[in-house]
């Protein structure tokens, strides 16, 4: 738990300042009278030193205050706004985690170390999360556009992307985070040699020998090495979101730290930024549990 | 099958797309052009602007200019109801005035009253202004929006106040609800004083410019407020589109920092504007008009009789000569440096890329070194705007009706952060706040575009040819060229 606080302490302070270093602060948005300024510079305390507001964050925080948004949404509670996006984006997330492992495994199952499956899913994950994104947008809304003008379908309702919220867009997100981060790559590879590897050893000859399924050995092998790449890819899967979030219009935790940063709104970037560190932090920490409850061998 | 789900999405109301929603909306603190478009439907002012843009009363029915023209009457109309239900009076107008002008408040909005001493209500509906010098027509600066005292505890208003989440107008639409993708549903006024022909519209964030005509074009939305001129042709031979031309008050410009050595000599400022070929930077971007000084062609302060700096390399060496410089491997040199500078520009001013690199090829091939640097919004206003640190800025001003450049020109205007000082100028600035007189004030503004233009603290560019586009199932369409949506009841949707 220590270790868990301290990684957000030092998320908190590398954030703070980064946004102090960046050039403009919220006040240079909002005027260029120099009273006016002083007035809200003073009111905002932007005249602190870096360390001095983290640690006024870091007491606020401990009492679940983080503040209130500057220029965002001026006045909301940043508790609120990182909980309300949270929530928004919690979904893509796990989806997309989800579908990434399940992806590779099927590739590396039903590919058996072929070269050929892992070069096609190598492919697919090179090209960078906004390009995927971009691409799918253009791709499907001219395909529509075309569809719709030779009548051939009805307008759907979710037409065009990225506007409005749709399950064809949430859906989007998840495919484009799940493939555009590497991670299918990664675990793809990854189950590729593990299972070459299971394959191979004692046990699975002696359950082949005695006639029983193979797969639940398998799979039950792969969840340690998918667990370690799962959580080390965590943090790409995290960062992906800013990106997949900005060009699909998903209003999330990705996107509003976009704008955040953007708008040198530094209690709701500083709030997004710890939130996502803890969200890292505690995917490690599950996988460690997950890995222990597996793997006997690690509970001594 | 995912394609074509069977409910289709044929809009009742206009949708309409925003590079950035607004922040806030309160007329207290806007600063942007989405949170001004956003105002001029919610709220109204004491005057508005009539189709050729005159000011004309908007809440008020009489008004009475003292002799001395230190104070104003004005008595409100009986029949303009918030949009909460309960009548306009007199005190809300103190309010506002009283509000912007409280330190307290810090309102961003503050600059548009400061001329006001003081307002008092001397019944429901009536109030007197009282000025901080004679002013000969008020009636052309009471254009800031009206608040409801009702909805606030005192003049200290703060950013953070509720009014932001509910905000209460007379306008022709009030705000309905904030939706979770960042668009704003705003609904018809059922008590305006007019017709409300549209009864919803929807602002829509589409923070990529370049794909708003798209979604124009897939129907997806109505209404762009300004089309990138690469999209004109495209949506030009689109029959469901109807593009609106308008002209607004800004010009681009090239600015220089007359605090950083060569740039505070005017030879080399006007050299360079010798080797600025104007014509040829524009033509990629689109159509305007080229200036010679810092007002629109069709201002009325605008000096014809002052012509833009041709482009004549001759001439530019000449003046560079004179300042000391000399040719050395086709470079200009001065006591053995190079004639070097960096162009900022603003990173989300659209076309600023194009216009940049060309600008630096031009300046290249006359023998000068540059380098370009892109900014955002913050780092911008925080180097150019606070911290002066640049050499060459390339961006635009804006203007409303007022077109007041005081600001911009004199040398201690908030906004002169190229440190332009003459004299001269800022008597004709003074002297055209002070001139009782139209004519008085024209003639003096027309001499302040001649110094400007002579003394060359920026390279002045051109006017881009505006353009929105509208959906063809809107009529109607008359367009404000700051405001966009001052005349939004008198369109109709079919």
């Amino acid at each position: 738990m220590g270790a868990f606080v301290l990684a957000l302490a030092g998320a908190a302070l590398l954030a703070q300042w980064l946004l102090w270093l960046a050039p403009g602060d919220p006040v240079d948005l909002l005027t260029a009278d120099p009273e006016l300024r002083a007035a809200m510079v003073e009111r905002w305390s932007l005249d602190e030193p870096p360390h001095v507001r983290t640690l006024a964050f870091i007491e606020g925080a401990l009492t679940g205050d983080l503040g209130v948004s500057l220029t965002y949404r001026p006045g909301e509670e940043v508790a609120a706004l990182v909980w309300r996006a949270g929530v928004t984006s919690a979904p893509t997330l796990v989806l997309s985690v989800l579908l990434a492992v399940g992806a590779g495994v099927a590739f590396a199952y039903i590919g058996q170390g072929w070269t050929l499956s892992r070069r096609a899913v190598q492919a697919l994950s090179v090209a960078p999360v906004f390009l995927l994104a971009a691409t799918a947008v253009v791709s499907i809304n001219e395909a529509t556009f075309y569809a719709i003008e030779a009548g051939w379908i009805a307008r759907p309702s979710w037409f065009a992307l990225p506007l409005g919220d749709s399950i064809l867009k949430s859906a989007l997100g998840v495919t484009v985070l799940a493939i555009g981060s590497s991670a299918l790559t990664d675990v793809h590879q990854a189950s590729d040699d593990e299972l070459r590897r299971i394959r191979r050893s004692g046990y699975v000859d002696a359950a082949r020998a005695r006639g029983a399924p193979l797969w639940p050995h398998v799979l039950w092998n792969l969840v340690p090495p998918l667990t370690t790449i799962t959580v080390s890819r965590t943090a790409f899967f995290v960062g992906g979101l800013v990106v997949v979030e900005k060009v699909l219009q998903l209003n999330g935790a990705g996107a509003m730290l976009w704008q955040a940063c953007r708008m040198r709104d530094y209690p709701l970037a500083l709030g997004l930024v710890v939130g996502a560190a803890a969200v890292v932090c505690a995917a490690r920490l599950v996988g460690d549990v997950v890995r222990i409850g597996v793997d006997p061998r690690l509970r001594a | 099958m995912l394609l074509s789900l069977m409910l289709t999405a044929q809009a009742e109301g206009l949708r309409y797309a925003e590079d950035q929603a607004p922040g806030i909306v309160n007329p207290l603190f806007s600063t942007t052009m989405s949170e001004a478009r956003v105002n001029e439907l919610l709220f109204d002012s004491l005057y508005t602007d009539d189709p050729d843009l005159a000011a004309k009363p908007n809440l008020v029915s009489l008004s009475e200019l003292s002799e001395d023209m230190m104070s104003l009457t004005l008595r409100l109309r009986d029949d303009i109801i918030w949009h909460d239900g309960e009548p306009l009076i007199a005190d809300d107008v103190v309010f506002t005035i009283d509000a912007m002008r409280d330190d307290a408040t810090m309102s961003t909005e503050a600059g548009r009253v400061k001329w006001i001493e003081r307002a008092e209500a001397t019944s429901a509906q009536t109030l007197v202004l009282y000025f901080v010098i004679p002013e000969p027509r008020p009636e052309e600066k009471l254009f800031f929006k009206i608040l409801p005292k009702h909805h606030f505890d005192s003049s200290e208003v703060h950013r953070t106040h509720s009014f932001r989440t509910r905000p209460v107008g007379t306008g022709p639409y009030a705000l309905t609800r904030y939706n979770d993708d960042n668009s704003i549903t705003f609904e018809a006024n059922a008590d305006f004083r007019s017709d409300v022909s549209i009864p919803e519209l929807v602002m829509r964030e589409v923070t990529d410019k370049s794909y708003q005509a798209k979604l124009l074009i897939y129907e997806s939305l109505e209404g762009l407020v300004r089309v990138l001129p690469r999209d004109l042709a495209v949506l030009q031979n689109n029959r469901k589109v109807e593009l609106y031309p308008y002209q607004t008050n800004s010009w681009w410009y090239v600015g220089f920092n007359l605090e950083r050595a060569p740039f505070d000599d005017v030879r080399v400022r006007r050299a360079l504007s010798h080797y600025v070929d104007v014509e040829a930077l524009l033509a990629p971007i689109g159509t305007g008009e080229i200036l010679s000084g810092p007002f629109v062609k069709s201002s009325p302060f605008y000096n014809h009789d002052t012509r833009p700096y041709d482009y004549d390399e001759m001439r530019a060496a000449a003046l560079l000569e004179e300042a000391g410089f000399t040719q050395s491997e086709g470079m200009w040199v001065r006591g053995g440096e190079p004639l070097r500078l960096t162009i900022t520009a603003h990173q989300t001013l659209e076309s600023a890329q194009e216009v940049v690199i060309n600008l630096q090829s031009q300046l290249r091939g006359a023998g000068v070194e540059v380098d370009v640097e892109f900014l955002d919004e913050a780092a911008w206003k925080a180097r150019i705007w606070r911290e002066r640190d640049y050499e060459l800025v390339l961006s635009q001003w804006s203007f409303d009706r007022n077109e007041d450049i005081r600001e911009q020109l004199h040398s201690e205007g908030a906004r002169n952060f190229g440190s332009y000082a003459n004299p001269d100028v800022d008597g004709l600035l003074e002297e055209a706040r002070l001139a009782r007189d139209p004519h008085v004030k024209k003639t003096a503004l027309r001499r302040v575009h001649r110094l400007a233009h002579e003394d060359a603290p920026m390279i002045y560019l051109w006017t881009l040819d505006s353009y929105s586009a509208i959906s063809t199932r809107v009529s109607d369409v008359v367009i404000h060229p700051f405001y966009f949506f001052t005349w939004i009841a008198d369109w109709r949707m079919r």
